[in-house]
């Protein structure tokens, strides 16, 4: 096995763009006064390589649009690249946002089966694992409640105890953690020091530059849909802090 | 598709906890549960054969045997295709993060449908044979493959009709017009033999409108519920004008056939159709 997690070489990706989208008649109609359909190609990727090693936890960072979620979309295999190569060697899982895949009329252990299955576990796996979730999420009075009784903080909990129990060797985050409460986000941070010291692969897309210093060895910034810098973590922030503090003085 | 169809099979754990899920799901929060699976069919059968024995003047015995074993397979067919036509979209937040094969997820939609199908079959048989006591035919062997072929019809349009509507979502609305007008195209309410006897038609064309209208792969497979599950029957109808009686039509096998073969094409085409466009359900904004 080589000691590359993450391989993407010459990347992009292209959207089409309806400006007058069919999403009504009247839509449909007005469009027909203008002399065409401006139909654009947005680029959210633009030839973007990258290699990850194995262990290694790298920020995602850029302003909205610059293309952070694509990237990680392609890397989860969700959304095919219109150009390049992909290579993603081990089980990815992707941490969910609040509440995504879990349905309010089931219990929690009925809604730990489906998370678990969805990312790749078996229901045997899921059974042997059911109390160490249930014990990480600290749900244990409140499990075999209805999700729909459950506060948000109860519902990430739940969720990303699912995620870390599913023994993923590349983790992706996609700005998961900024819903929860101090005491969370302190609990997922020890997990992640726990994943790194273990040699697992983390990708963190992230807002918050503080997170990002903590816990990212490599940092990656993109601006519109290319890579601007990619190494060390302390640089390429103080980068990015400098170069949209630049773009706050142009716009006043 | 051999690829993709292998993908569905790593990921039946899935498949079958979704299916599981859809069942739960469904009559969670009622007293009756699954029971109300068979209330909706029992009330409507009785509604229809008063109407039509009382009002409409239908003479024929266990009228509502008749009605159930075409409406059963209907309503197998109606709720699948309404259920699937919003799965993908109803799980877009997950299918825009996970990967896993996107097709369990209008399939789940038609297991599911279909197990409710095979409790409503089983209540079915209770009542010809408790209440009715009617015979049961050798043809009832059949009732499976009638099952499977009906299933493939079902899955091929809701792989379909669930692609489009993560695209364009005037699908729904137009899948469940389309429902309401094909409900008189198919033999539920009426029999397959009074559209031979149509009285629109000279009796030449008797034939061909008897063929064209079985060219549907949905009305023939109707057709042969009735006759493989149910004695043939002589129908009398006593209109205003005048009596009519129309004798039995035997089972057209060349037409089931083509009819089981539409089944497939229809399941072939559906499930490429959303090959194709699956990897684009995760871009729409």
């Amino acid at each position: 096995m080589s000691d590359i997690a993450i391989l993407l070489e010459h990347i992009s990706k292209s959207y089409r763009l309806t400006h007058q989208p069919y999403s009504s008649l009247k839509g449909i109609l007005l469009s027909m006064f203008r002399y065409r359909r401006r139909i654009e190609v947005h680029q959210a990727l633009s030839d973007v390589n990258l290699v990850i090693r194995r262990g290694e936890t790298v920020g995602l960072i850029g302003i909205n649009g610059s293309g952070k979620s694509t990237l990680l979309a392609i890397i989860a295999w969700v959304i095919r690249p219109t150009a390049g190569r992909v290579q993603v060697n081990g089980r990815v899982a992707p941490l969910l946002q609040l509440g995504v895949g879990f349905h309010p009329d089931l219990t929690g252990v009925e809604n730990v089966y489906f998370n678990g299955i969805i990312l790749g576990l078996t229901r045997q796996q899921i059974t042997e694992r059911l109390p160490s979730i249930v014990r990480f999420a600290e749900l244990e009075e409140f499990i075999d409640t209805p999700v729909r009784a459950y506060s948000s903080g109860m519902v990430l909990r739940l969720g990303f105890a699912v995620a870390v129990h599913t023994d993923p060797e590349i983790i992706l985050m996609d700005e998961v953690l900024a819903v929860g409460d101090e005491a969370f986000q302190h609990k997922c941070l020890r997990k992640i020091q726990e994943f790194q010291r273990e040699g697992r692969t983390i990708l963190l897309v992230s807002h918050d530059m503080n997170q990002v210093r903590q816990v990212a060895t490599r940092t990656v910034w993109l601006h519109q849909g290319r890579v601007m810098a990619d190494g060390d973590t302390d640089e390429v922030v103080a980068q990015y802090l400098e170069f949209t503090a630049e773009m706050e003085k142009q716009t006043f | 598709m051999v690829n993709e169809l292998r993908e569905l099979y790593r990921y039946r754990e899935l498949l079958w906890t979704l299916v599981l899920r859809e069942l739960r799901v469904r009559y969670k929060n009622s007293y009756l549960g699954f029971f109300w699976s068979l209330i909706v069919p029992l009330v409507t059968v009785a509604v229809l054969t008063i109407v039509f024995k009382r009002v409409m003047g239908m003479v024929i015995p266990n009228y509502s045997a008749y009605v159930l074993a075409a409406y059963l397979p209907w309503m197998y067919f109606q709720t699948a295709l309404l259920d699937s036509s919003q799965s993908v979209l109803a799980q877009i937040q997950l299918v825009k993060k996970v990967y896993f094969p996107r097709e369990v997820l209008p399939l789940a939609a038609v297991l599911a449908n279909l197990i409710h199908f095979a409790l409503a079959l089983l209540v079915f048989f209770v009542y010809l044979l408790g209440y009715v006591h009617a015979p049961l035919l050798p043809s009832v062997v059949l009732l499976p493959v009638l099952v499977v072929f009906q299933t493939l019809l079902i899955a091929g349009l809701s792989l379909f009709i669930s692609c489009l509507n993560v695209f364009y979502e005037d699908t729904k609305y137009i899948v469940s017009i389309g429902l309401q007008l094909m409900f008189y195209l198919v033999p539920v309410i009426y029999f397959s033999e009074q559209v031979y006897h149509a009285q629109l038609a000279s009796p030449e064309w008797q034939r061909w409108i008897y063929l064209v209208y079985h060219l549907n792969p949905i009305a023939m497979l109707m057709t042969a519920y009735r006759k493989i599950l149910l004695p043939p029957i002589t129908v009398q109808q006593v209109g205003a004008v005048q009596k009519q009686t129309f004798a039995s039509l035997p089972m057209d096998w060349a037409l089931l056939a083509v009819a089981c073969a539409v089944s497939v094409l229809v399941f072939v085409l559906g499930y490429a159709f959303f090959n194709q466009r699956k990897w684009e359900f995760a871009e729409q904004p």
